[in-house]
């Protein structure tokens, strides 16, 4: 054959003949395919990667449901907030006081005291509390009794409707008066303070002095009554089953070195009798145990990821093996390289992108489950939602990377024979 | 071999076949051989000179080990000649860049295999359509092609079988009309019929015959020698040594040294 003709059918070779493709769409209905080729083993691969995706979803909401749910107790008014509770009677069930009667006194002296005071509740055997002397059975109600020092008034905040609060010298008196909720108030028929208006608790005649509104820090005062401590001790004795506690008003960030402080400026003598606590304790024991478990669990999530990359890798690769003839037919079709290595990472990468598809998914059911369960509000961050998928698509592309890369150099003519 | 090489088959007499108009050469070797990296090194194909034209049906026979599949794999361009120049519709591609290759496979080669390689999750149709996404043909135009190119090998009614449910030379037309779909210069067939049994090697020698009858170039590794005897030219291979039958002047297969 001439020159011209052989130049003139490479320009037309050259110019006609567009390299081979792999387009988008054909690129992922190829890869969907080579997914459902197997798709039981595709299913068991996705496991580790839901596993892995969802622990870390259901961590990470769990540990935002939680600490929001501690953020809603965990306002001023309990940063300001100390207990001393009296646990040097923990083991006995006789009566005991572990506070002396000057603990309010001893505890205003710690810096960053505003106000301490001891209180209990009294217990009775049935309704005590009448506006009327003994026999009127009837009108006799279950209202709480709380005894307490007056530095209790004064820490816990009361606020007071009329007349006054009782103070050191009904204290030291011991004297029998009382002050009642204003619902309580009104529930017994007392409207007016005038004329020194008298209750009966237990059968004892107390002149009531105050009438408060409420309580911000002891809730139960502004529904119930409450009597000098003194008083309580002369005629019911030392608290039996609830015992007594300290609640203490500090100024704001004082309360933890307030807790550990109060034992020992309270009882210097036995400090190991009572014990120092700052609000909200329940709230921040949750927070130590949530911390050091999602830890824990977060690591195990980890775990369980890396193991899913390892499935997604040790099947794509099992897949490249098996489907060498694919390959090599592939090739023989026009296929390039790349378009091997391309297709593989895709079917890996999808795996990925299920299985945290899935994983955020049941992470989501999770952390609705435990919140239902236990009536929190469910707080996760919607990024946390978007990431997780993201984070198994990226887990099966790096996966991929190693079995694409060798479907993509495995020589047609050898992948043919296979 | 042999006898295939005696005879003159019926067929070729009656068809109008070879160096017509458009019997510009579709592949040309000029001193193209092939070694095998050792240790020890292999020399599967001595140095060979071959043209075959455009709609020539070409056959090549010989033992196992004889350096069949090394041309083969040369002539398909799944494997790169260690030295010469291989041309295919005059572009040298024996040492091109994996990207002409490749889309010289795409556009210009249909391979036919022994073992058929269809995908066996997918349906003829399917299978076929698969060489269309390398080619880049359109996916809107891809069924209509396909199903013509079954039609072609008389498999229009089972177009959306699995192979499993197709006989085994129901899967080998499929692998026919999947090499044809994107319409290629050369058909490349490596014992199209070794899995086959007699009766069905018949009917599939028929349907090679008639696309070479169609103008199809085609090139026929086999050991049958009745799937040889039907080719216009018969070129043995031994020892990686090319001997054509009956000896075809400038244009056929002869010992470079």
């Amino acid at each position: 054959m001439g020159t011209p003709v052989r130049s003139l059918t490479r320009r037309r070779l050259r110019n006609d003949l567009p390299p081979s493709h792999l387009r988008l769409p054909d690129l992922g209905s190829e890869a969907l395919a080579g997914l459902l080729q197997r798709p039981g083993r595709s299913a068991l691969t996705l496991l580790g990667v839901i596993l892995g995706i969802g622990s870390f979803v259901t961590i990470v909401g769990i540990a935002q449901t939680a600490s929001g749910q501690i953020g809603k107790q965990f306002n001023v008014l309990q940063a300001t907030q100390a207990y001393v509770f009296d646990v040097g009677a923990a083991q006995s069930s006789a009566p005991a006081l572990d506070f002396p009667p000057n603990a309010d006194a001893l505890a205003d002296r710690i810096h960053g005291v505003v106000a301490a005071g001891v209180y209990w509740p009294v217990r009775f055997k049935q309704a005590a509390v009448s506006a009327y002397a003994s026999g009127f059975l009837a009108s006799q109600r279950a209202l709480p009794v709380t005894a307490a020092s007056p530095g209790l008034l004064a820490a816990a905040g009361v606020k007071l409707v009329s007349g006054t609060l009782f103070n050191q010298f009904h204290e030291t008196h011991a004297q029998n008066v009382a002050v009642l909720g204003e619902s309580v108030a009104a529930g017994l028929g007392i409207t007016s303070l005038e004329g020194q208006p008298a209750i009966f608790i237990d059968g004892q005649p107390f002149t009531v002095i105050g009438i408060i509104a409420s309580s911000q820090r002891l809730p139960q005062l502004g529904v119930g009554v409450t009597v000098p401590e003194s008083a309580a001790l002369r005629l019911w004795g030392p608290p039996t089953q609830e015992r007594a506690q300290m609640l203490i008003h500090t100024t704001l960030g004082a309360a933890k070195v307030v807790a550990q402080q109060a034992p020992v400026a309270i009882r210097p003598d036995n400090p190991t009798l009572l014990k120092g606590a700052a609000a909200p304790s329940a709230a921040q024991l949750q927070r130590n145990v949530s911390t050091s478990l999602n830890t824990l669990f977060l690591i195990l999530a980890g775990i369980a990821l890396v193991v899913g990359a390892v499935g997604i890798a040790n099947t794509t690769l099992v897949a490249v093996l098996e489907r060498a003839g694919e390959i090599g037919l592939r090739r023989a079709l026009g296929a390039r390289p790349r378009h091997i290595g391309i297709q593989f990472l895709t079917e890996s990468t999808a795996l990925g992108l299920f299985g945290g598809l899935i994983g955020a998914s049941l992470g989501v059911v999770t952390i609705l489950a435990i919140t239902i369960d236990r009536h929190w509000t469910a707080l996760l961050d919607p990024r946390i939602v978007i990431a997780a998928p993201v984070a198994g698509a990226v887990v099966g592309l790096l996966a991929g990377l190693y079995p694409a890369l060798r479907a993509s150099v495995l020589e047609p003519a050898d992948a043919l024979r296979r | 071999m042999a006898d295939g090489s005696g005879e003159t088959p019926a067929s070729r007499a009656g068809t109008p076949v070879g160096r017509g108009p458009a019997g510009a050469p579709v592949i040309r070797l000029s001193s193209v051989a092939y070694t095998y990296r050792g240790p020890p090194p292999v020399r599967a194909l001595k140095p060979t000179n071959l043209v075959i034209y455009r709609g020539e049906h070409v056959a090549i026979t010989g033992p196992s080990g004889s350096g069949k599949s090394t041309l083969l794999n040369l002539l398909g361009l799944l494997d790169k000649p260690t030295d010469g120049t291989l041309e295919i519709d005059g572009i040298d591609v024996g040492a091109a860049p994996e990207r002409e290759r490749a889309a010289v496979r795409a556009h210009r080669i249909g391979f036919v295999f022994q073992s058929f390689h269809l995908l066996p999750y997918r349906t003829s149709i399917e299978n076929v359509m698969l060489a269309q996404v390398y080619a880049d043909e359109p996916r809107r135009r891809r069924p209509a092609a396909a199903m013509a190119a079954l039609a072609q090998v008389g498999l229009a009614e089972r177009a959306h079988a699995l192979p499993t449910a197709l006989s085994g030379g129901e899967r080998q037309r499929v692998a026919i009309a999947r090499a044809l779909v994107n319409r290629p210069s050369l058909l490349m067939c490596d014992e199209p019929t070794g899995n086959l049994d007699t009766a069905t090697t018949h009917e599939l020698t028929d349907l090679l015959e008639s696309l070479h009858r169609d103008g199809t170039t085609l090139v026929v590794i086999t050991h049958n020698p009745t799937v040889a005897g039907r080719a216009q030219r018969q070129i043995a291979i031994r020892d990686g040594q090319l001997t054509e039958h009956p000896p075809n002047g400038d244009t056929g297969a002869f010992p470079d040294s």
